[in-house]
This record gives C-alpha cells, structure tokens and sequence, in this order.
C-alpha cells in the first residue's frame, strides 16, 4: 500500500513535483559540472605548472642550490650515479631528470681579451624536455653524447658576436673546448647569458669528470602527489638534499586552494538555492495537502507513517533528479571543456553518488513543509469544510 | 454489561464558548442512538471526541474501556484505527486513490492491507462493480458508501456517522440508512449526528442537545423519555 500511495501521490502531484524535480536535476547538472571539472582542471592545473620548469632539485645537502658557485671546487659535488639511483626511486612513476654541472668559462675575443661565461653541462635532451618554454633559433640538439654543438643564449650570442654555425672555444684552468653554436636560446630569463653543452665535454673541460652540482626533476601531478614524491626521493637519497622548487610550489598550492574553495562555494549555493526552490513546490504542495492528511490521521494514520509516504516522496524526487542531472551535468562539463578550456574533460563516475546523495539530503531537507504536515490537527481541518 | 460508551459531565471549551456544558449518557454495545439538535448545539464536538478527534476539557468519555481525555496523541491514533469507524458528511475520501485504495488505506493504517476483504466491503455496499473508480468518477451516493465500507473494514466497536445523509440524494440517502439499518441488525454500534427526525426515529434512542448541553434523551420507539 505504501508504494501505491507512493505512486498515486506523484501522479496526483506532478505539475508541482516536476517543477521540484527540474530545480534538483540542474542543481545536480551544475554540481556534476563542477565538481567534474574541478577534477580534471587540477589535473590540467598541474601539467600546465608542468610547462615551466623543474619543481624539484636534488642538491648536496648544505649546498644553497645556486647555479654558479663563485668557486665551483669549494662546492661539494655529487657522483654521476646519483642519476642512476634516481632512476630506481622513481621507476614506478618516471620523472624529467637532467644533471648539471655549472663553471665560469672563458671564451677569447679579438684583441686578447676574454669574456666570462656561464656554461652548463647537461643531458641537452633532457634539459629540452625541462624547458619546454625556450624559443631557439638554429638547430636544438635532440643527442644526448652530442658533444660538438652548443646551445648559447640570446644575450651570451649578442656579447660575443656568435650566431648558429659560430665556432666558439671555451677555457678552464688551461683547458679548452671548442663548440659549434646549434642554436641560440630564447628564454626571457637568466638562461639567455648562459652556453649549454655536453655534460662529459663540460666535465672534461673543468677536470670534474663523472661529478654533478644539482639535478633538476620535474615531476608531474597535484602538490600532494609532488610531495610524496620528494618524501620517497629523500628516503631513498638521504646522503642528498631533495628540495621542492618553493615558489612553484607555493604559487601551486595556492592557485589550486582558491579553486577548489571557490567550486566549493559554488556549490553550496547551487545547493541552498536547490533547497529554496524545492521548499516553494514543497510548501504549496503541504497546503494541497492538508487535508488529505487530517483524514488520514482521523481514519487512524500515524504521523510516522504519513511523513514516511511524504519523505520517501522527496526521496525519490532527490534520487531522480540526482541521476538525471548527472547526466546532464556530464554533458555539460564536456561542452565546457571543449569551449572554455579546448580539452576533452574525463568523466568520473565517482561523482555520480555524491551528487545522488546530495541531491536527496537537499530534497529531505526542502520537505521541511511536508514534515510539519504531522503537526495538522484533524478535526480542526475537517471542520473547516 | 458494562455499556460501551460512558459520558459522563463532558464539557468542552472553546475559548469563552462551552460548546459541551457537563453533557452525562451512555450508549450500550449493539444501540443505535441519534445526536440531534440545532447547528452549535455541540453535537459535532461531541462525536468528534467520542471517535478521539478531539479531547475533553473536563468530564470523561470513556470507549470500549478507554478512557478518551487521558490517552496520549499515539494512543488516540491507535484506539481511531482500532475501535472507530468514520462516516463524514462530506465523505473524505482521499480524491487520487480508488474506491478500493480508499477503504485499504483504512487498512494500512490499522496493521496490514487485505485487497480481497477491502473488495469484499465494497461489494456488500453495492459497489463491487466500482472497485477501480476515482471519488471525481462516483456520485456523492457512492462516495458515501466508499466511506461506510472504509469505516467498517477494521471491525469497529463504534460507528460515528456525521450527518451521512446531508450531502446525497433522496435516492442514495435511502440507500444509506438500508445499509446503516443492516449495520444495526447485525449488532454494530452506531451514533448518528443528524437533524432529520426522520432518521432519529429509525434509532434506538434520541440524544438531543440545547447550547452544549443535555436536553432530553428520548427512546425513538416508546417515545419514553429518559
């Protein structure tokens, strides 16, 4: 009898039940939006981060992570096969690894003088992979045994008159290596007064072979799977310092915070407002009501039992709408996806039951007028004919 | 035998209107008694805390053992489901259940619905063939008997009709007072608010009330005063 009662009522109530119905599926539709695209925008959030550079350097433990000692042999050093035991650490979740080795050059001018400059040793194809940002002109070098080209910066290029094809000759401590300019980099930042080269030719130059200054990583993934890749890192190189770029981190964790309280905002008010619109149908419908309910309690209904029938009502009201508007809402993210954001968003199928069961809460608690329902006194109801 | 409803100085207080002024009688199990009198006389209010609608403000109303002003409000809902059956003036039925959803909501509310019995209720009011209507698709006659079957279907100790004739034709009111006739003859307990004589005289006995309070009880067929 409940489900015919249960049946006979949606029947009986429907231009106002559809109305309720439509406000809880595009609460639903909206939340199921949000909520899915808060999932993949962090996740996109984090690989655009991704894009500008290492978020992690492996330092010597006390070293202050400078790229250009004022005197590289006063800075301790790293063994090379430090980035073979990177390689094992992070085997289950491979990372952006390069090396880097950092001296003050000298590169000869005309007329006997010298000029100073920043060189970098490093796995050029790795460090490529780091600085997806670099704009360079000539040719990059895909090698990593690459050991005649050099990439020069734009504003090194400029001081020493150097362009792609340039010879350039490089001296340390007596030693010297002569590179071909492969290309000129573009970076906006302090890379452009720097040379890059092969990692050997530079550790040969300096008399530092098979020795590092730093390692830079970029791992990807949210600040708190980025964090537990530096807490295995640290575990597993403890003779090494394993440090997370502060500010990328920082800007990060902050940018990810404000939206994920902003969707969170948004959705309690979609929700309240959810509730008030399903209150307004529920509140006529209790006036519709009344006296359907004071003849039930005099032919002898429990005031348990009636609400029953009316909150399974909202029930189910909350149930139906939450699913179609999951529906609704998973389409809705994609169309926001492809034009807002030029992406193709996941559908998370995890969502679905939160928003059901947010979806029912706000329709229970929107019945708030049929609860009082209980309250209705029956002979004073039926007196009023 | 004890009688089944004991009434004894029942009053009943509106705000600064007695609408029961110390009203005393009893009704015994098998009597069918008229409550008649004037509109404000009191005769709805007394029926509706006899069927538990409503409670005293002084006296006692005592039903089938239970004392009606000191129930609680889930004891008063129990002994409605259990011992009374309703019969309306304006029928009450619920208007998007059927004719046979109606008498099983009586039903549910008592224990557990019964199709077959609620069926069976509707046939010996003359609407077997009705099972499925609507209370828009039937005549206020038939709605009436809908009702009937409703209040009979939990077996209750006593019937209270609320001027069940006043909103139906000459021809179902008398279809009506048949079925209220063979209710009587088979030993159901039946009080009837009305303002026809010509009712009254089908009771046992008259209880005619003035302003709330007792006037005269009348036994219908002696004409005996009481």
């Amino acid at each position: 009898m409940f489900w015919r009662v249960l049946r006979r009522l949606f029947v009986a109530s429907r231009g106002r039940l559809i109305i309720a119905l439509v406000a809880v599926a595009s609460g639903a539709a909206v939340t199921t939006a949000l909520l899915n695209l808060q999932w993949d925008a962090e996740r996109k959030l984090s690989a655009e981060f991704r894009t500008l550079g290492a978020n992690v350097t492996i330092l010597p433990r006390g070293a202050t992570g400078q790229a250009a000692p004022a005197d590289p042999l006063a800075s301790p050093l790293e063994n090379e096969n430090v980035m073979a035991r990177l390689a094992q650490a992070t085997a289950a979740n491979p990372v952006t690894a390069a090396p880097y080795l950092y001296v003050v050059a000298k590169v000869p001018q005309a007329s006997h003088k010298e000029q100073d400059v920043i060189v970098a040793g490093t796995w050029l194809d790795e460090s490529s992979r780091l600085t997806p940002w670099w704009k360079i002109t000539g040719e990059t070098i895909a090698a990593r045994d690459d050991s005649a080209h050099c990439l020069i910066g734009s504003t090194a290029a400029r001081q020493l008159g150097l362009s792609p094809g340039s010879p350039v000759t490089l001296q340390y401590a007596g030693r010297s290596a002569t590179f071909t300019v492969g290309g000129v980099i573009h970076s906006g930042a302090e890379e452009d007064s720097q040379i890059f080269a092969n990692l050997a030719a530079v550790q040969k130059l300096a008399g530092l072979e098979g020795r590092i200054g730093l390692v830079q990583l970029s791992v990807p993934g949210t600040p708190r799977e980025i964090a537990a890749v530096v807490t295995r890192l640290t575990a597993a190189l403890p003779d090494l310092e394993v440090r997370p770029v502060r500010q990328l981190a920082e800007a990060e964790g902050r940018l990810l915070g404000r939206m994920r309280g902003l969707i969170f905002a948004m959705v309690v008010l979609i929700l309240g407002l959810t509730m008030l619109c399903v209150l307004a149908s529920m509140a006529a419908l209790a006036m519709e009501r009344r006296r359907d309910v004071g003849l039930m309690k005099a032919i002898g209904g429990s005031m348990s039992r009636i609400v029953r029938i009316f909150l399974a009502e909202a029930g189910a009201l909350g149930f139906v709408g939450g699913v179609a508007g999951y529906v609704l809402g998973i389409a809705l993210s994609q169309w926001i996806g492809r034009r807002a954001f030029n992406v193709a968003i996941a559908v998370r199928p995890e969502v679905l039951p939160l928003v059901v069961a947010l979806m029912v809460g706000v329709a229970l608690a929107g019945a708030l007028p049929l609860r009082l329902l209980g309250r209705v006194r029956p002979a004073e109801i039926l007196r009023g004919e | 035998m004890l009688p089944l409803v004991q009434v004894e100085r029942l009053t009943k207080v509106f705000g600064s209107v007695r609408a029961l002024d110390g009203v005393t009688f009893e009704i015994a199990e098998g009597e069918w008694i008229a409550i008649m009198g004037p509109s404000g006389s009191g005769k709805t209010t007394l029926i509706n805390i006899l069927g538990g609608l409503d409670r005293p403000s002084s006296g006692s109303a005592v039903v089938a053992g239970q004392e009606i002003g000191a129930l609680r409000e889930d004891e008063l809902t129990r002994y409605r489901a259990e011992k009374i059956g309703f019969i309306f003036q304006q029928y009450h039925l619920v208007p998007y259940l059927s004719a046979l959803e109606n008498v099983m909501l009586a039903q549910y509310f008592h224990s557990m619905t019964d199709e077959s019995a609620a069926e069976e209720s509707l046939r010996q009011v003359g609407l077997g063939h009705r099972l499925r209507h609507l209370p828009s698709q039937l005549s206020g006659g038939e709605q009436q008997r809908v009702a009937i079957a409703r209040a009979l279907i939990n077996q209750p100790k006593l019937i209270l009709a609320d001027e069940p004739t006043g909103n139906v034709d000459e021809a179902n009111e008398q279809i009506i007072l048949d079925l209220l006739r063979a209710l009587h003859a088979a030993g159901h307990t039946i009080a009837i608010v009305t303002h026809d004589p010509g009712i009254g005289r089908m009771t046992d006995r008259r209880i005619e009330l003035a302003h709330g309070r007792l006037s005269q009880i009348t036994a219908a067929a002696s004409g005996r005063l009481f």
